[in-house]
């Protein structure tokens, strides 16, 4: 399927989805706000400073900023330990039912704790979502480091490369798919803790915004913000994270099957 | 079946032959305790030769290669070249596995230049190796490809220009072509025999197949499933050798006889 038809089906999608939407909103008026009125209150949230007079973008650009961060934190730490499981089987079995229970424990009650710890306050947010995602990011680096190729590894040690030359050219293009798949799920996990923590415990950020709606139970400026929110995870998706990939995959054959040339 | 003076190779001088004694490996099998794979092994690799190493699969032939590559740590056994004890550090190797092993997130040329840039040539030499070694596989035109995009012949070339590419006086060769359909192969071992006549290396070819170490080999060492070098044999039929040949189907059958009664013993 080429590129414009795609286009035309996710166009063609967005369009129902927001049909159903209307109909929605006639259908239950109390429940789901209109299309019209959302579209209005967007309007408002985008020219309008909000409470304690910031603008709309400056809650986004708070969001963006801790998600950032602890992602660039979480893929640092993250990899560092999923890298040393993987290549050391005393760590790998001395460790692997913590990462698990890590995982395992409830985000809420991490962020709960480090607001108790730490205080209410950007910090204990950073440390919050970085400490949630980083077992993430180490499961996947675990499994890459797994699966490293042991023939190309032997190859490279006969013809004699350095432990730079391995490093840069054998092991971490192998690594980066499963680098991709670790920031992908951090990610995602990631939105949802930082708009937790800013719903809890910070006086701003998207997450801030939906509750103080949800307190004055303003569906409508909820539903314009959820808006504003998605839109900013397609940006992130097809703006930074469809191209990274692609050009890091660009060595890939492009049509399954077929031989380019025999 | 003649036996034919060769034109002699370019390269050959006996000083420089590998004669390998007494080599011993065994593995550590958890529940099948130790196994010896290689059981007191002789070798002699003279210079200039094409070796088979022909034996059935897990005969420890792969074994021995890879103690000549320094892959691998022998228990026991010395290597010596021209009379001087040596280690694998001292020799000029190329290796061709039975798998391609390339980078498939490098493209061809880049391939080559990862041999060239582990062995330390000048970069200044670079392009002229990658395109001269390139050319003589037959793979020129590819050198922007991605392995991903090339059929398995052409990823083996690939594989062989880039062994090629360090100009080692001795190429180690392991079952090459056993992965590849039966015709890819027949043309990529006249292929090879171009290209050994041409360069004057040595090559030790490790393969399972009679026929092929009859159809390539100067000489052959055959050995049994338990790690015993038991029989040199020359193959003296004159070059070039052609697969129609009835003189390499009859020394074949006889090398599958001594085989059976050794191996069956």
């Amino acid at each position: 399927m080429n590129r414009l038809r795609r286009v035309l089906w996710s166009g063609l999608s967005v369009l129902v989805l927001a049909g159903l939407w209307w109909l929605g909103g006639r259908a239950l008026p109390e429940v789901i706000p209109g299309l019209g009125e959302t579209a209005a209150a967007l309007v408002v949230i985008l020219t309008e400073p909000g409470p304690y007079g910031n603008p709309w973008y400056y809650h986004v650009y708070k969001t963006a900023e801790m998600i950032g961060l602890s992602l660039i934190l979480s893929i640092v730490v993250g990899t560092v330990l999923g890298v040393a499981l993987g290549t050391s089987d005393r760590l790998e079995r001395a460790s692997s039912s913590w990462i698990y229970g890590w995982l395992a424990v409830p985000s809420l009650v991490i962020v709960f704790v480090m607001a108790v710890v730490v205080g209410f306050n950007a910090a204990a947010g950073y440390i919050a979502v970085t400490a949630v995602i980083t077992p993430f990011v180490a499961l996947n680096m675990w499994e890459g480091a797994r699966n490293l190729d042991p023939q190309l590894a032997e190859m490279a040690t006969f013809f004699g490369a350095d432990r730079y030359q391995t490093f840069r050219e054998v092991i971490v293009p192998q690594l980066v798919p499963f680098l991709f798949a670790a920031v992908r799920s951090a990610l995602s996990i990631g939105w949802k803790i930082t708009l937790l923590v800013e719903a809890f415990l910070l006086p701003r950020g998207v997450g801030f915004m939906f509750r103080r709606n949800f307190d004055n139970y303003d569906l409508t400026m909820m539903m314009s913000w959820l808006v504003i929110f998605v839109i900013l995870l397609v940006i992130v998706e097809y703006g930074v994270l469809v191209p990274i990939h692609n050009r890091l995959t660009h060595w890939r054959p492009e049509v399954e099957g077929v031989r380019v040339s025999e | 079946m003649t036996a034919t003076e060769e034109a002699s190779q370019p390269g050959q001088d006996a000083s420089a032959d590998l004669a390998l004694r007494g080599i011993v490996k065994h593995f550590e099998k958890p529940g099948q305790g130790r196994i010896r794979v290689l059981d007191e092994v002789d070798v002699d690799i003279e210079d200039g030769a094409l070796v088979s190493l022909l034996g059935p699969s897990g005969c420890g032939k792969t074994t021995l290669v890879n103690v000549i590559a320094g892959l691998v740590e022998p228990n026991a056994g010395t290597m010596r070249k021209g009379g001087r004890e040596v280690t694998p550090a001292d020799l000029s190797l190329g290796y061709i596995f039975q798998e391609p092993r390339l980078l498939d997130w490098r493209t061809v040329r880049r391939n080559v230049e990862f041999a060239l840039e582990a062995r330390d040539v000048p970069k200044t030499e670079w392009d002229d190796r990658v395109e001269h070694y390139l050319g003589m596989v037959g793979l020129a035109d590819e050198h922007d490809n991605y392995p991903t995009r090339l059929s398995g012949g052409m990823k083996q070339r690939v594989a062989i220009a880039r062994a090629l590419a360090t100009e080692p006086e001795m190429m180690l060769m392991d079952e090459p072509f056993s992965s590849l359909d039966e015709i890819t192969a027949g043309d990529l071992r006249q292929e090879l025999l171009d290209i050994w006549q041409a360069e004057g290396m040595t090559i030790l070819f490790v393969t399972h197949d009679i026929n092929e170490a009859v159809f390539l080999s100067d000489y052959v060492y055959m050995m049994s499933g338990s790690g015993q070098m038991f029989a040199r044999r020359e193959i003296d039929i004159e070059r070039p050798r052609h697969y129609d040949d009835p003189a390499i189907a009859e020394r074949e059958a006889e090398l599958y006889g001594e085989f059976h009664e050794h191996v069956v013993q």
